[in-house]
């Protein structure tokens, strides 16, 4: 797998994954599969290569106002413990095992949030208590509706608890888990897509961090993989977020589910043959 | 509260900024890695693994390798990527001090704490 195919699906990757809030592990990480990669040595480089995502786009996000720092900093504190735990169970684990679990995990995603498709996002009525304790609220510049849009964060005492469980995935399968935690931001947490997609992003950098460090003690690292990926994933996803900002929350939704189907069958499908 | 209002947007740039300067500065070292490793060996591509080790070990070794004077241009990358690695780092870091010392909020700064303890505990890996 030479230099210049790992920088061209890793564009792919880094350009979808800025689109749908998530990390672009989730294509990156079966498409260098495909192409013969371990699985495990195709996490570790895919969740360093994850930050580099992140950041890129959480920067333009944040700076655009669209990320909720905030709500961010406290689900961070319950990611980066799931990753580090999840990270030391897939250095433990066998190949096939770690592919079914991947399909499984998109799969779930898709469900749940194509079950939601339909509804479009309404500000909640009533934020409990320790949602507004926590000034979980804010407000952004909606570029294609031209207005300001206001919100507030609910039922952070579940999100915050599911976000471990996000965390978990993540360190487990090198992925953003963005799915997962756009999901937690949009259903239980009811921020509006475009905060949860840009806040996901911001959370998926330091919850990469905390995943990459238990595969850094492990060994599992090559620098010359992770620089074509690393260069590769930031050049999609500055294009990607060129694109976010001026899609409506409904065109962002719905792209985010094809993209799940898509990679969680393929996922699924492989690790199956693989174990038979 | 215009005064809160404009501390928001001081602490979005600040953030915004941090991030885009770790992956400036890490592209900006892989890149010139890359390109000196072309230069010296006509190859595209660079294979190497690190060896079991923690960020903290990883930095330090790679800094001792420059102060030496043994540099190969694979040592830029590595740098690079150690750069990539403490960016989310580095803004975390630079969200505590906001919470702390600008906008003064106990709260954020004790979540934050407790997000940069965890953070430094991984870094220290082995």
């Amino acid at each position: 797998m030479g230099f210049g195919g790992l920088f061209l699906i890793s564009i792919a990757a880094g350009f979808v994954g800025a689109m749908s809030g998530m990390g672009g592990g989730v294509v990156l990480i079966p498409a260098m599969t495909l192409l013969g990669m371990n699985i495990k040595q195709a996490i570790a480089i895919s969740i360093v290569s994850v930050i580099a995502t992140s950041s890129g786009a959480a920067s333009a996000y944040v700076r655009d106002r669209l990320t909720n720092l905030k709500v961010g900093m406290f689900l961070e504190m319950f990611t980066i413990v799931g990753a580090l735990i999840g990270a030391a169970i897939t250095l433990a684990s066998g190949q096939s095992i770690l592919f079914i679990a991947f399909g499984v995990v998109l799969l779930v995603s898709w469900a749940a949030l194509f079950l939601e498709r339909h509804q479009d996002w309404r500000p909640a009525d009533h934020q409990d208590r320790f949602s507004r304790w926590l000034e979980l609220e804010g407000s952004y510049y909606d570029q294609p509706a031209r207005k300001m849009v206001h919100y507030r964060g609910v039922r952070a005492y579940f999100g915050g608890p599911l976000m471990f469980v996000a965390g978990l995935i993540a360190g487990m399968l090198g992925i953003g888990a963005g799915a997962l935690k756009v999901l937690i931001h949009d259903m239980v947490m009811g921020l509006p897509p475009k905060v949860s997609t840009t806040t996901s992003n911001l959370i998926i950098g330091v919850t990469a961090l905390a995943g990459s460090s238990v595969y850094l003690a492990a060994g599992v690292i090559d620098p010359g993989l992770v620089a074509p990926v690393m260069l590769g994933i930031l050049l999609g996803a500055y294009l990607g977020t060129k694109v976010l900002v001026r899609l409506t929350n409904k065109a962002v939704r719905w792209f985010f589910l094809i993209v799940l189907l898509v990679l969680g069958v393929e996922m699924l499908v492989r690790g199956i043959l693989n174990a038979i | 509260m215009a005064d809160a209002e404009a501390k928001d947007v001081r602490m979005d740039a600040v953030i915004g900024y941090v991030l885009l300067g770790g992956v400036v500065v890490s592209v900006v070292l892989v890149v010139a890695g890359l390109i000196g490793h072309w230069i010296r060996t006509g190859e595209v591509g660079v294979q190497y693994a690190i060896p079991k080790t923690n960020l903290f070990e990883f930095v330090v070794v790679e800094i001792r390798k420059v102060a030496s004077g043994e540099f190969r241009p694979r040592l830029l990358i590595s740098l690079g990527i150690t750069a990539l690695l403490l960016t989310p780092y580095v803004r975390v870091l630079a969200s505590w001090l906001f919470f702390a010392f600008v906008e003064h909020n106990g709260k954020y700064s004790l979540f934050t704490g407790f997000v940069l303890a965890v953070l430094t505990y991984s870094l220290f890996l082995r």
